[in-house]
């Protein structure tokens, strides 16, 4: 009841990208580090396991790259013609590639020495992965089949040929060894179980040629793109189509978990990364690339993002550490420092120091809550003292009658409740004055002020109207007046135009009316009917009452 | 009426005998407690204030009553402390009455006799016996004569003439010889008498009229204030026919009060800036309390000179502490100021209470307006105020002298038929500015923090002002709800709650479904259908029937008869639902929405219809005309069930059906579930109830013990300790349950756990018996000698046949009942 209740500002909400815990997390990425290869970049694989190597895959070389010094750690060339879709193990010691030849080659990261060649494709390789267990490898190959390879006997399982085009897209399950996914440019995305050799356990539908795949972590739930669509299955209930995306305007060409599988990024060939929010499906965030992204790749950990773009860019970036954005920031960071400063927070009762009695922690210790310092702004402090013409003269300076024309308006729409505008405005000198001249008209214009602003303007004027002027002054009134004008011109254009529409409505909804037809209420729904068991178990129950 | 009147008389003569209990109440406790300025007792531990005709005696310390008292019939003038714990109290009429505080009981009851004066304006007491009574004045009205009372000499006439509120009369006492120093205001002069000295004076200043005085307790200093905020300090005012004066002038506006400490060394004054000042006497310094709220009344200084009491004009009493600040206050019922400017253009109603009366179905209080930009929730069942909620949130702006500023008022209130969600339209207007504002919020009610949250602001909400809001009734918190407003600019609005959640909140917020007219009339009224699947809105003489969700037009609903602007418009409840009755100046008349035909109308009434309320719990509706007439009907038909003539001449606002905590055991129908409280324009409480229903009275006989008033020693805590435990179990919570049939073995079988109860086949007929209404003794004997016989016969004893030879008396009284329960069973069969 006795403090003084602060001038209510009246801001509208700022329309366009608002700013969310998503888009600052995804911001705080530094400026990329790029790197040119000779050729699009195929795919880009990380490893799972610190220190996150990541192996690119482009042209006829498999690089593995360090994502700390971006420099080359190991690079495989034992290919004819292009290599694809290196993958790395678990483990983070072998390699597999595919191949233009129809060959799956395994190589040791370490001793960069070729280890099996898994032979029996017909067509290209462009996908290969190991299996859970690392000891079998799968591969997708352009011969419209899949094949599941043991690792140690360099022998084929089996073989899957049921796509009728090139298997461009595969993956495998976290969990089991035996489950793994395939999309072709068939439209199709297939479930293979390696215990039931007669064929694909689920095929759905993707709708145009599949890109990409990946599988949820919980195994539940796996995504497909292809064309410009994204689209959700659910693997529990026999492939139902849980959600589709449409978010890109060209091919989404590759598909990423980030941030714990919270997230799920996709790249396209509109140079556009889109991260969604795994549950709604609804973008957080967008990151821009300058070409065609054919490939993704994000650290466990969200450091680096790698991207792998059609004219053979890489870029890596890595996410800013405090000390980084403490340099950039020094004013910002010191004051974050400040807050986190903690203060006492635990005081003991004042009793139980006077007298001489037990200590009992329950009672006798008072938790400090936190005592809001009460700012009080200087219009606030004038209005308080009702000295009107020092309120308004604080927030007529130029930052804040140019960068937050809001608090100008409440302060004046305060004044005016209080009838202390005239008295506010009275009396002014030159400068004084332009600067509210100039602030009005810059602001007569906008329609969420505009009622206070006319209000202000016409007392102005009521004001100074008889008064001489000094010629500077009366150039911004008259500009004031070219301002209105304008305005007045405006908004008859626009009453035109809506005179316009309502014609428009008005014919449509006539003709509407005419061939409207009353719509028939559906038959009264049926209640449903126990069936026989359970109407046996309710007789039952009834028996046992 | 004259048609009213006619068809009362050939009603039939059942409800005229139902009628003749009923009664119009005052309802007492809602009544101001700063009419007259509160007093400190003598120890400075309680304090006594004067509501009407109660006095509640407080303890500072806790702010909570600890007596009321209650023996005066007209209202109390005025309070003193006779000795250390006596207190005495003047009504009206004259008697006095002198109560023991600490128990408040009653010790003496005296009539004053001043002359075959009947009537008493203020009461002082000096002391030694003696008494100060101010009377009507015998020629100027609104003038006092001002009488000391001995008790052993003639009552003398000190003033006549003198100003006649409380605080135009002050007496001290000249320590130099003992003597009373009686002082009194007229407009522009004081006027002083030493009574035992037998001095007369009379000082005039200059031409600003005088408003209040007090006098020092031990100097022979006075201090006036006056009506440009001047506050004059008088120094030696009895001898000296031109005495020195000091100015302290820093109010704008009148002074209302001032009063010294009681040692002597602070002046407090203050006035309706709402600002207490502190003046030290004698130097130049002041402090200041501002922002109080409301304009003060009174400041009251304890005896002690711990604390000041201060009355403002919202009804509370506050203390303020040495350290000048605000520690405690009481609170009660607020009475809002009439919005000015707006009397002359708009009906009363509009200024005193605009928001009317508004039920709350979720705490079953009322809202209505409190000081301005303020709602108040009002418990109609205890007579207290549940809560006071700051609308507007701005500054409460004081008038400067010779400028009225206004504030924010809440002019509209609407509540949904959960209680979840308020709708307040707050309205600041400058007529001379030509400005306005207008709010329109929606708060939700939230049962954690247990307030209101703003959810949505609406700056503009319609162009004009806006006429009524209502919320969609008939909802079962399935849909989004939704609120319709109408207004002078031609409109309707719908406001919906739209969901504006994302992932990263929870959000949902009101806003502007559909805004429609029609053929460019002025909306006056809105009602919806009980269930909210028709809304109907007047305009002018048309009413118009929409569906509220697709928004189209059913019908429009005009007559011949009828072509005066609708003012009140209420659909029927309960089996009149399809009766929607509308009133305009001098007709009141109801529509069939189903046959869409005129029902019937009641023209050419003694003055216009001023509310027109339904009952929530049957199918009745009040009409209360301009003229404090109540009507009660059923919409179906034109003839009232009961009336209540001329109440007195205060106009009435606004009236409300309440809903009873318990039903009435008998009594008219309309009254059985809800009782009917209408509001005049004093914003006085009337209540149209059963003789025989009692209010909730509350006594509080909880004695103080003479142990309060003892020093702080260990023993006294340890005694204080015992005081404490016994005012804690005040409230007894009785729920009845006399009344309802077989409540015993419900309760049993709902509190036996599933498990442990018997056989539901074993239980079912007694606990069915117990259900069903008892016969008389003899009835149930002869039915019981009746089935004896036949027992062997009855088909009904299915498993018990075998059992009945081994336990005969047992399935006896097993057959008793179940015979007994099962007779309509076979009756029906056959």
């Amino acid at each position: 009841m006795a403090s003084f209740k602060k001038t209510q500002i009246r801001s509208l909400p700022k329309i366009g990208q608002k700013v969310t815990a998503d888009t600052l997390y995804w911001r705080k990425l530094n400026f990329p580090v790029t790197v040119k290869e000779f050729g699009p970049i195929d795919y880009i694989d990380v490893m799972p396991i610190e220190p996150y190597f990541i192996a690119v895959s482009s042209a006829a070389k498999v690089q593995i790259y360090n994502p700390i010094t971006h420099q080359v750690h190991r690079h495989f060339t034992r290919f004819k013609e292009a290599a694809y879709g290196a993958s790395i193990r678990s483990d983070g010691k072998l390699v597999i590639a595919g191949c233009d030849e129809g060959h799956v080659k395994l190589f040791d990261i370490g001793s960069k020495s070729l280890l099996r060649i898994f032979k029996g494709h017909k067509g290209p390789v462009h996908r290969c992965k190991f299996t859970t267990d690392n000891v079998h490898v799968v591969s997708f190959s352009d011969d419209k089949s899949v094949a599941l390879w043991d690792l140690p006997s360099e022998t084929e399982i089996i073989k899957f040929s049921e796509h009728s085009d090139y298997v461009r897209a595969g993956c495998v399950s976290s969990i089991s060894s035996d489950l793994f996914l395939s999309g072709s440019f068939d439209h199709t995305v297939k479930l293979y179980d390696a215990r039931s050799p007669t064929g694909s356990t689920i095929s759905v539908d993707h709708g145009s040629p599949v890109e990409s795949v990946l599988m949820y972590p919980s195994n539940s739930i796996f995504v497909s793109v292809g064309g410009t669509e994204l689209r959700v299955w659910d693997m529990l209930a026999g492939g139902r189509l849980l959600a589709r995306v449409s978010q890109h305007h060209k091919t989404i060409t590759c598909l990423h978990l980030a941030s714990d599988g919270k997230r799920l990024v996709t790249g396209g060939l509109d140079r556009h990364a889109k991260i969604y929010d795994v549950q709604s499906y609804q973008v957080v965030h967008t990151l821009d690339f300058p070409s065609p992204v054919l490939s993704l790749g994000i650290t466990p950990d969200d450091f680096t993002v790698v991207a792998g773009m059609a004219n053979g860019l890489i870029s890596m970036q890595h996410r800013q550490t405090q000390a980084e954005a403490r340099a950039l920031n020094p004013k910002q960071s010191l004051k974050v420092q400040k807050k986190s400063q903690t203060a006492y927070r635990f005081r003991l009762n004042a009793d139980f120091r006077s007298v001489n009695r037990t200590f009992n922690p329950a009672t006798d210790v008072e938790v400090a809550t936190k005592t809001d310092t009460n700012f009080v702004s200087r219009y606030d402090m004038f209005l308080r003292k009702f000295q009107y013409s020092k309120a308004l003269d604080t927030v007529l300076t130029p930052y804040i009658r140019k960068k937050k024309p809001a608090i100008t308006v409440g302060v004046m729409h305060e004044l005016i409740r209080r009838n202390g505008l005239k008295s506010a405005l009275a009396g002014r000198d030159d400068s004084s004055l332009s600067s509210i001249l100039t602030f009005l008209a810059r602001n007569i214009n906008d329609p969420s002020h505009a009622n206070i602003i006319i209000q202000v303007a016409n007392t102005l004027l009521e004001i100074y109207e008889s008064s001489s002027l000094t010629p500077q002054s009366e150039k911004l009134f008259l500009q004031l007046q070219e301002h209105v004008n304008r305005e007045v011109e405006y908004v008859k254009h626009l009453m035109e135009i809506e005179g316009m529409l309502h014609i428009l409505l008005a014919s449509t909804t006539t003709q509407a009316r005419r061939s409207s037809t009353y719509v028939v209420q559906g038959s009264p729904v049926k209640p449903m009917l126990p069936s026989a068991a359970a109407a046996a178990n309710a007789t039952m129950i009834f028996n046992v009452g | 009426m004259v048609k009213m009147a006619n068809k009362k008389t050939r009603g039939p003569d059942k409800t005229q005998a139902n009628t003749s209990d009923i009664v119009v109440k005052k309802l007492d406790d809602a009544t101001d407690i700063v009419r007259q300025p509160p007093v400190f007792t003598n120890d400075s531990k309680y304090i006594c204030i004067a509501s009407g005709r109660q006095i509640g005696i407080y303890s500072v310390e806790s702010a909570e009553k600890v007596h009321s008292l209650e023996e005066h019939t007209f209202d109390v003038i005025g309070l003193a402390i006779k000795d250390d714990n006596i207190l005495l109290s003047c009504d009206a009429s004259g008697e006095t009455i002198e109560w023991n505080i600490n128990n408040g009981t009653t010790l003496k009851k005296a009539p004053l006799v001043v002359a075959g004066i009947k009537e008493f304006h203020s009461f002082h007491y000096p002391g030694n016996g003696k008494v100060l009574v101010a009377t009507p004045s015998t020629y100027t009205t609104n003038m006092s004569s001002l009488w000391i009372v001995d008790s052993h000499t003639r009552p003398r006439k000190l003033f006549a003439d003198i100003k006649s509120t409380p605080h135009s009369i002050a007496f001290g006492c000249n320590q130099g010889n003992g003597s009373l120093v009686v002082v009194a205001l007229q407009d522009h002069s004081v006027v002083v008498k030493d009574i035992t000295n037998g001095v007369d004076k009379k000082h005039m200043t200059d031409q600003r009229k005088f408003t209040c005085v007090a006098l020092h307790s031990e100097k022979l200093i006075m201090a006036t204030g006056d009506i440009s905020g001047r506050i004059l300090i008088w120094h030696d005012f009895v001898h000296k026919s031109r005495p020195v004066k000091t100015v302290y002038h820093w109010h704008t506006l009148p002074v209302n009060s001032v009063c010294f400490s009681s040692e002597g060394e602070y002046l407090y004054s203050g006035g309706s800036e709402k600002v207490m000042v502190k003046w030290r006497l004698g130097m130049s310094r002041k402090q200041f309390l501002p922002r109080m709220g409301s304009s003060i009344k009174y400041i009251v200084n304890a005896p002690d000179n711990i604390c000041v009491a201060t009355s403002h004009s919202d009804n509370a009493i506050r203390f303020i502490d040495s350290t000048n600040k605000i520690n405690r206050a009481i609170i009660g019922l607020v009475k809002h100021d009439p919005i000015r400017g707006f009397a002359d253009t708009e009906p009363i109603k509009e200024s005193v209470m605009p928001t009317g009366l508004v039920f709350d179905p979720r705490s079953h209080g009322i809202f209505f307006n409190a000081q301005a930009g303020f709602l108040q929730l009002f418990d109609p069942q205890k007579n207290s105020l549940i809560f006071n909620m700051d609308v507007a949130n701005r500054n409460v702006l004081t008038d400067e002298r010779n400028l009225v500023i206004g504030n924010a008022e809440v002019l509209r209130v609407a509540v949904s038929p959960t209680g979840e969600w308020l709708a307040t339209l707050e309205v600041w207007s400058n007529m001379s500015a030509g400005y306005h504002d207008m709010n329109l919020k929606f708060w939700r009610y939230d049962a954690v923090q247990a307030n209101y949250e703003l959810n949505t602001d609406v700056t503009m909400p319609h162009q004009d002002r806006v006429t009524a809001l209502c919320f969609q009734p008939g909802l079962l918190g399935t849909e989004m709800p939704c609120l319709v407003s109408i207004g002078r600019d031609l409109k309707f609005k719908i406001w919906r709650l739209v969901d504006d959640t994302d992932i990263y909140r929870q959000k949902e917020s009101w806003s502007c479904d559909v805004a429609g007219d029609f053929r460019k009339l002025t909306p006056s009224a809105l009602s919806f259908s009980e269930d909210g699947s028709l809304m109907a809105i007047a305009f002018q003489d048309t009413v118009t029937l929409w569906d509220p969700t697709s928004i189209n037009l059913n019908t429009t609903l005009s007559h011949t008869l009828v072509q005066e602007p609708i003012e009140l418009m209420e659909f029927g409840r309960d089996n009149c639902f399809r009766y929607l009755v509308c009133a305009s100046k001098s007709a009141l008349y109801a529509w069939d929405v189903i046959s869409q035909g005129l029902v019937w109308k009641v023209g050419q009434l003694h003055s216009s219809v001023r509310c027109l309320v339904p009952d929530p719990k049957s199918c009745y509706m009040a009409a209360v005309l301009q003229n404090s007439e109540v009507f009660v009907f059923s919409p179906s038909s034109s003839k009232p069930v009961h009336s209540v003539p001329k109440m007195n001449s205060s106009e009435p606002i606004a009236a409300l059906f309440v809903p009873r905590p318990n039903p009435l055991a008998s009594g008219p129908e309309w009254l059985i579930n809800s009782r009917l409280l209408i509001v005049d324009d004093q914003q006085e409480f009337l209540c149209v109830d059963d003789v025989s229903s009692a209010g909730f009275n509350q006594k509080l006989t909880t004695p103080i013990s003479h142990m309060d008033s003892l020093p702080w020693t260990p023993f006294s805590a340890m005694k204080a300790e015992k005081q404490i435990s016994a005012a804690k179990q005040l409230v007894p919570v009785v729920h009845q349950t006399s009344g309802i049939q077989g409540y015993k073995s419900v309760q049993s079988l709902l509190e036996t756990s599933a498990s442990a109860l018997p056989p539901m086949s074993r239980i079912c007929s007694l606990f069915m018996s117990d259900l069903m209404i008892k016969h008389g003794p003899k009835a149930v004997t002869a039915k019981v000698n009746s089935v004896d016989r036949t027992s062997t016969d009855l088909p009904l004893s299915n498993g018990h046949i075998d059992s009945k030879t081994q336990d005969f008396s047992e399935e006896t009284t097993l057959q008793k009942l179940l015979t007994l329960d099962c007779q309509w069973l076979v009756e029906t069969v056959k």
